[in-house]
């Protein structure tokens, strides 16, 4: 018995040793196809030794160390400590830290709304012009990204207030493809077909859709996924805009509409694993499960691009799971093929030499690069090397990225905190329980009257 | 200056300054304001002492103004103004919480908790109690139903998510249900009984409470009392509920109120659970909707709460020191 556990202990040993150099470079300088003609040149221009950064941000974990592992870079560059910490409850955080002080240099947003809140406040930094001008013309689809970091600064202008790192897609369905293939079932190209697959399979037996909204306190928030997904596929661009902007209501007959489009795939009888009221529980994480059962739970499920980390161990992409894009309507044809994604936007609180340059920093070709190579990070930047993705998915979902013409940001982001992380929510959770979409849709338009 | 220096530091500082204080403040009272001597060494022995308490209390009454007093007059005052804070909106807020939905759910949920919380883990904390006191392994009873105080509130709503899980291989509800052939559903999601559910959690927690306490007040009573009952004839019952419960009235009420006041800030429980959702919103829980975003709704759900648990606080208080007594 005494021997059996030598091995174990080795990889252990290795294990710790690994993590232990995970703090060093991951990538050593000059190799590989990083771009490391803007990483010297970037060392060269800055030097804060002896310096340190502080950053807070919603990524801990595993997501964190890989941040981490970036921000080695950083200090490898400059000579400046990066001290970033994260934290599960950031966006409370965050809001307490700048009323009672001790704002840190540097934060990470995940929803762009609740930066323009604290914009409004004046508590962060503008972006520089030559900042801003880089991520205009760095950052693909136009103007889209620095036009998402654009927001009133309390003294009756707006100015561009972060970049965005790190961004997910959205529109995107999730199965297996020995799944599909022994069924018999082909990729759906549009919401018609993808409508008549789900009835088929239920015709034989399955069960279409693996469906979770559960996330602790945020549950419901992969519901408003689906609707948005549905509004720009049924509604221009420019209605969706308004919509987020609430110059179109919240009850609108074209967003009740979409609501209902959500509510014929999770209340459609044999739709939705468990039925609704399972939709309505089970996390979000383990909802994925089901694609990978034998035999299969579900067949597919529509998730952002970041999903494939919650998928049970072993899973290997290409052949036990992949992606196809969430299809529009046939009958809306003239709306085309509209991406939703999301993403978090890195935002300074002063303008400390330092800090400035780690927003230049982050806007270098190669920090995107290397934390494109660790896997699980998709960038709109333009001059990042696709050929670093680890996979064809996640090359793909870049690609989408980079040549995205209508891409549109995830709506309950964009919209007041209280109603993109609360009322939409808890109002899903509602509708996919039983409550009808038009009363739904009135209360989460009432609470957005009340914080006018 | 590490640390650890700056605690000692601050231990310091803050234990020499308390001792300096009283030190100087008594020397400056016998020395200076009212000397122990000359022709009115009567008269200022009388006055020192009559201020030397508060010499005592002084900083203390001062410290408690500042932390307690003035965040409350404060939240107040808050929740007179509009959302950003620079509006004042008068009542408002309250008007517009007394009329929604939300409000109105949470306050329902809310009465129901401080209804059925306290009064069943009393109940059953007094049973449990009464019979353990009399068993031979009574006391392995008791600390098994005492452990689940030891869990925090989230943990415990973690063990009970697994009780209620909507799945018969995880969830007992659901494995019973199994057994009898039913279809598995999820417990959290049964319109009002929901709210029993999650209560059953608290109960869990606070029996273990309420049975020690008045385990602790049933021995106090005097084996006299009880002796003089059976020799009358009467029967367990009549002794149960004639002699030992008026005789522990009081501590029944104490339980009561403290739990009914920990009930009325429990919010940890159905943030865990259900997160609000499916109708089981409560007072705290609502308030944590507008907390970081609103903060005149906030703070005005924060008042309304307070205003609750105050007369039962103080009822809490009075019932207390009479049984100091």
């Amino acid at each position: 018995m005494k021997t059996a556990f030598k091995p174990s202990l080795l990889a252990l040993a290795v294990g710790l040793s690994s993590s232990a150099m995970a703090a060093d470079l991951m990538y050593p300088i000059g190799e590989g196809a990083f771009s490391w003609d803007a990483y010297n040149k970037f060392a060269a221009a800055n030097d804060f030794t002896g310096e340190t950064l502080t950053m807070t941000g919603a990524t801990t974990g595993n997501d964190a160390q890989r941040y981490r592992n970036l921000y080695a870079y950083f200090t490898e560059a400059t000579g400046a400590k990066v001290e970033y910490s994260g934290s599960e409850s950031f966006e409370q955080d965050i809001v307490i830290a700048s009323k009672a002080g001790g704002l840190p240099d540097v934060s990470a947003f995940p929803q762009p709304g609740l930066a323009k809140d604290l914009a409004k406040g004046g508590f962060i930094k503008e972006l520089t012009a030559e900042q801003d001008a880089r991520i205009r013309n760095d950052f693909a689809a136009g103007n889209s990204w620095a036009d998402l970091g654009t927001f009133d600064n309390g003294k009756g202008g707006k100015s561009l207030f972060g970049i965005f790192f790190g961004t997910d897609v959205k529109s995107l369905v999730w199965y297996s493809p020995e799944q599909f293939e022994e069924g018999g079932y082909e990729i759906p190209h549009t919401q018609e077909e993808l409508m008549a697959l789900s009835k088929q399979i239920v015709a034989d037996g399955g069960t279409p859709w693996c469906i979770g909204l559960g996330s602790g306190a945020a549950t419901g928030w992969p519901a408003t996924d689906w609707v948005e997904d549905m509004m720009l596929r049924t509604v221009s661009v420019e209605e969706y805009d308004q919509w987020v902007a609430n110059d179109m209501k919240f009850n609108d007959p074209r967003v009740i509409n979409a609501i209902e489009k959500y509510g014929e795939f999770v209340h459609a009888a044999g739709f939705a694993d468990g039925g609704p009221e399972a939709a309505a529980s089970v996390d979000f994480r383990d909802s994925p499960d089901g694609l990978f059962e034998l035999p299969p739970k579900c067949y597919m499920h529509r998730q952002a691009s970041f999903i494939p980390i919650f998928f049970p161990e072993g899973v290997e992409m290409g052949k036990d799971a992949d992606f196809f894009y969430f299809p529009p309507f046939e009958a809306n044809a003239e709306l085309g093929r509209p991406v939703l994604g999301s993403g978090g936007l890195v935002s300074p609180f002063n303008d400390r030499p330092v800090t400035t340059a780690f927003i230049n920093f982050l806007q270098t070709p190669i920090a995107h690069e290397i934390m494109m190579a660790q896997g699980q990070f998709l960038t709109p930047h333009k001059d990042a090397n696709l050929d670093i993705y680890t996979s064809d998915t996640q090359r793909q979902l870049g690609e989408i990225l980079t040549t995205a013409t209508s891409f549109r940001f995830d709506g309950s982001d964009l919209m007041p905190g209280e109603i993109g992380t609360n009322a939409f929510w808890t109002g899903m959770v509602d509708y996919t329980t039983g409550t009808d979409a038009k009363t739904v849709a009135d209360a989460i338009q009432k609470r957005w009257d009340s914080i006018k | 200056m590490s640390p650890l220096v700056q605690g000692i530091v601050t231990i310091a500082l803050g234990v020499g300054g308390s001792i300096a204080y009283f030190y100087l403040s008594n020397l400056f009272l016998d020395k200076v304001l009212f000397p122990a001597r000359g022709e009115n060494i009567s008269r200022n022995i009388n006055r020192a002492n009559t201020i030397r308490p508060w010499l005592f209390l002084g900083p203390t009454a001062l410290l408690l103004a500042i932390y307690l007093f003035y965040p409350v007059v404060g939240s107040f005052v808050r929740s007179l103004y509009n959302r950003d804070g620079d509006l004042f909106i008068g009542f408002d807020n309250y008007t517009t919480f007394f009329a929604s939905d939300g409000f109105q759910t949470a306050f329902m949920n809310n009465a129901l908790w401080a209804l059925v919380v306290p009064a069943l883990s009393t109940f059953l904390g007094l049973v449990i109690a009464q019979l353990t006191d009399q068993l031979k392994w009574g006391n392995i009873a008791k600390s098994i139903i005492f452990m689940p105080m030891a869990i925090s509130f989230v943990g415990a709503s973690l063990i009970w998510k697994f009780v209620y899980a909507n799945d018969p291989d995880i969830g007992l509800i659901n494995a019973i249900r199994g057994s009898f052939g039913l279809e598995s559903m999820d417990p959290l999601q049964v319109p009002f009984w929901n709210n029993l559910f999650l209560m059953v959690i608290l109960i869990w927690v606070q029996t273990g409470f309420a049975m020690v306490i008045l385990s602790a007040a049933l021995r106090g009573i005097p084996d006299e009392t009880i002796e003089a009952a059976i020799i009358d004839g009467a029967n367990p019952f009549q002794v149960f509920f004639k002699i030992q419960i008026p005789q522990i009235t009081t501590t029944i009420v104490v339980v009561w109120t403290t739990i009914t006041i920990l009930v009325l800030k429990v919010f940890d429980i159905v943030y865990a659970m259900t997160g609000g959702n499916f109708d089981t919103q409560i007072l705290p829980s609502y308030m944590m909707q507008f907390m970081f975003r609103d903060d005149g709704r906030a703070t005005a759900i924060a008042v309304v709460i307070m205003l609750i648990v105050s007369p039962v606080m103080i009822q809490n208080v009075r019932q207390a020191r009479r049984e100091m007594r």
